[in-house]
């Protein structure tokens, strides 16, 4: 075991998920493009190293959204049919989609990612209708700590929801990121629901979506435990750093620091699809 | 004489109804559900509390044992520098070289396991809404358990 390069791999996998946190994007959006860029290691490599980090930390994640009431089992199970679907479709392009086009369609969404966040918009869930019918019963309660009030909501645009989450998987899929980063701005922006409701639901979707990307990527040979150790423990324990920081860092006044890191991993993904390899990257 | 106060909810369900009492209905107001009327977000929140109960208890244990596995075998593998594979076995190849005391074979379990919690959770979930008559989502956590299953059998048998 090169102890040394596991160490590196680790500390790099605990800095992305300290900026994933932060940002609510998840560990992988960060963790593949800074070892495929910076540690020359394998495309293939990466993003199931990635998809298997994701399951770790959405379990753990999850494990607390649940008890908070943040997750909604019903819309999460519903809309795992398209997402855990549309990954095992996702991880499939991705173990025979040339390198480039996979380097693109990332550093598209990095780039997107950063777009979104400058012009970051929520949506506030309508007022909730006890007595309107609710044929999928997808209505749910949790209390929010801040305000210490009963949030209710129930979900909107359900079919279009379920459309996206197919997706998300994809994406999730393709590019071994968790998939929160489309979850989350759909299920608020779309389907209305709150946004702490949306990211509990979202990060226990996200393990199961990376379940079926992470078994693609087992079948065909592309889990290489050197580079998945690292990347689960330094994933882990930069996610629970990553969320207390989140606590006491006012997130808001950091976020041009996190688009200029977006848009350069992404403008860097964009150009080694072209060809192009910037100083200090492998 | 003094009066002891009442001694704090412990579980979500209990906080949620404690809250719900204290707290002026701020956001929305959960009325009481006439006969015939389907159920608010609330009623809702209760009825799935022994699913979401299950599902927490699935995922701790899944991550325990996971994490189990993979420290006892990172230290073993540095202990005895025994290096890690460059690919990860599939599961028949993994149990014989755990029996011949591989590290390498209880990192791979480790992976192994912590790739199956959400699976295992999507059976359990499934039973949990079968078991409270929601054969909706009980069939639609069957479906996605079908469609884990499937990617991840082609993982453990290739």
């Amino acid at each position: 075991m090169d102890v040394a390069r596991a160490v590196e791999l680790g500390l790099v996998s605990a800095g992305a998920a300290i900026l994933g946190s932060m940002l609510g994007l998840g560990g992988g959006v960060f963790l593949v493009p800074i070892f495929i860029l910076f540690f020359g290691v394998d495309q293939k490599l990466a993003i199931g190293a990635s998809a298997v980090a994701v399951v770790t930390n959405s379990i753990v994640g999850s494990t607390v959204h649940l008890s908070s009431r943040f997750t909604n089992l019903r819309l999460a199970m519903l809309l795992q049919v398209t997402t855990a679907a549309g990954a095992i479709v996702g991880a499939l392009i991705a173990l025979y989609a040339r390198t480039n086009l996979i380097n693109a369609v990332f550093g598209a969404l990095l780039v997107y990612s950063a777009v979104s966040m400058a012009l970051r918009r929520r949506a506030a869930p309508p007022p909730f209708e006890a007595d309107a019918p609710t044929r999928l019963r997808l209505e749910a309660s949790y209390i929010d700590p801040a305000t210490r009030t009963v949030v209710q909501y129930r979900p909107q645009r359900v079919p279009l929801g379920v459309a996206v989450s197919g997706a998300a998987g994809v994406m999730s899929g393709m590019l071994g990121i968790g998939g929160g980063a489309i979850q989350v701005p759909a299920m608020n922006l779309l389907m209305r629901v709150p946004v702490k409701a949306a990211a509990g639901t979202s990060s226990f979707m996200v393990g199961f979506a990376s379940v079926a990307t992470a078994a693609v990527f087992y079948a065909q040979g592309k889990i290489d435990p050197r580079v998945v150790v690292p990347a689960v423990v330094g994933i882990f324990f930069g996610s629970q750093l990553g969320s207390r920081l989140t606590r006491r860092v006012p997130t808001e006044r950091l976020v041009l620091l996190f688009v200029v890191i977006l848009l350069y991993l992404g403008g860097s993904l964009l150009l080694r699809a072209a060809g192009i390899t910037l100083p200090g990257q492998e | 004489m003094s009066r002891t106060p009442p001694p704090p909810p412990d579980s979500p369900d209990e906080q949620l109804d404690a809250v719900a009492a204290a707290t002026p209905p701020l956001v929305a107001t959960a009325p009481a559900i006439a006969p015939g009327k389907r159920a608010d977000a609330g009623e809702q929140t209760t009825e799935l509390a022994p699913v979401y109960e299950v599902a927490r208890t699935t995922l701790t244990w899944g991550f325990r044992i996971g994490a189990a596995f993979l420290t006892v075998g990172i230290v073993v593998a540095l202990i005895r520098q025994e290096p890690l594979r460059s690919e990860a076995q599939p599961l028949p190849a993994i149990i014989p070289a755990l029996l011949d005391g591989r590290a390498s074979a209880l990192v791979e379990l480790a992976i192994v396991t912590i790739i199956g919690t959400p699976v295992v959770a999507a059976l359990v979930i499934a039973a949990g809404f079968f078991r409270i008559g929601d054969r909706l989502y009980a069939l639609l956590s069957l479906l996605v358990l079908a469609i884990l299953g499937t990617s991840i059998s082609l993982a453990l048998l290739r």
